[in-house]
């Protein structure tokens, strides 16, 4: 019973991936098609146009498994040896150096932030 | 028949190295580092082109898009701590956001990369599966931009703590939000070492970003490629 229950959820969520799919091929937006699913899931959910139940198992086992899912493309890196070029370790130290940066900046911002909205909070008091 | 093999020695791998990683919990045992460095080492050594392994492996691959749908449910549970803490959260992924683009932009422009490059290296700070779609839609080097995620991910994961040190950054959401929307699910993963809160506010803050970022990121390549 668990496991068609599953199959079945697993279901409905294929179909708002392919209610993205449709959106995206009528719009042209530029967005990906399982964003606009992700999207249209959770306004669903949260204006309770279908309960969390129907999708709770099916949701469940895809995270569950998520990373097996990108398996298949990340080995295509087989087919593109330019990484271990110079441009190739460039584009490494790039993207390490970005995200130490990314991460400094946008904890201090959170924290002044935070700290900011705590003394409004204490003079309201 | 070839299909088939691809397609059972992906699962089983996987399956095994999930086992694995339950029992020893770091970062390099991550199943989708593990299973791929295995996949990858059995096509260069027996010279298997990666079409022929396709032919199976696509079929996990379009499972893909439904799974990426799957996150709104988490979303949908944590929807009272994004009401919480609106302003702080919201406008911390702003900032990662654009930080995270514009810095990689102006790096890769100063070490004058490729274009496709430039294409490949955006969605970085993406969880993986998002970072491969929206590296699709703006044209990048799919595989590649999932790897230049998980060397976010290791960055922030081994050397998040150092920059909390260095930075005093110091409270629960300002180490959740930062790790969550810079280094995805691997940097998250390392927040288990904080506490609770940490874990909750990084992975809304991964889920979050990665919504944004779908929007952001095709829309910075609009402009400026």
């Amino acid at each position: 019973m668990q496991i068609i229950r599953t199959i079945a959820q697993i279901g409905i969520l294929t179909i708002y991936y392919y209610l993205g799919v449709v959106i995206v091929n009528l719009t042209g937006i530029f967005i990906p098609a399982s964003i606009v699913g992700l999207i249209l899931l959770w306004l669903s959910l949260y204006f309770k146009l279908i309960k969390v139940q129907y999708i709770q198992d099916g949701a469940t086992f895809f995270l569950a498994f998520l990373t097996l899912f990108f398996i298949p493309s990340t080995i295509g890196v087989v087919d593109h040896p330019e990484l271990l070029s110079k441009a190739g370790l460039y584009l490494i130290l790039a993207v390490i150096v970005s995200t130490l940066f990314t991460i400094a900046l946008t904890g201090k911002w959170s924290q002044w932030i935070e700290k900011k909205e705590a003394a409004a909070k204490d003079g309201e008091q | 028949m070839q299909a088939i093999l691809a397609i059972f020695s992906t699962v089983g791998l996987f399956l095994i190295y999930q086992r694995l990683y339950a029992k020893w919990s770091k970062p390099y045992m991550l199943p989708i580092l593990t299973t791929a460095i295995t996949l990858v080492a059995v096509l260069l050594i027996f010279k298997i082109p990666y079409s022929t392994y396709m032919e199976g492996g696509q079929w996990i691959h379009k499972m893909l898009g439904p799974a990426v749908v799957a996150l709104a449910y988490p979303l949908y549970n944590q929807r009272k701590l994004v009401f919480q803490y609106k302003y702080s959260i919201l406008s911390s992924l702003l900032v990662a956001m654009l930080s995270g683009l514009v810095s990689v932009f102006l790096l890769l422009k100063g070490f004058k990369a490729s274009h496709a490059f430039l294409l490949t290296a955006l969605p970085k700070s993406l969880t993986t599966p998002i970072a491969m779609q929206v590296s699709e839609t703006i044209g990048g080097i799919v595989p590649l931009s999932a790897l230049l995620v998980m060397i976010a991910g290791f960055t922030g994961a081994l050397l998040g703590p150092i920059i909390f040190k260095l930075a005093k950054i110091d409270t629960a959401i300002s180490r959740g939000v930062s790790l969550g929307s810079a280094s995805h699910g691997v940097g998250v993963s390392k927040l288990t070492e904080y506490g609770e809160k940490d874990i909750s506010i990084g992975s809304l803050a991964m889920g979050l970003s990665a919504v944004l970022g779908a929007f952001i990121c095709p829309l910075f390549a609009l402009v400026f490629l």
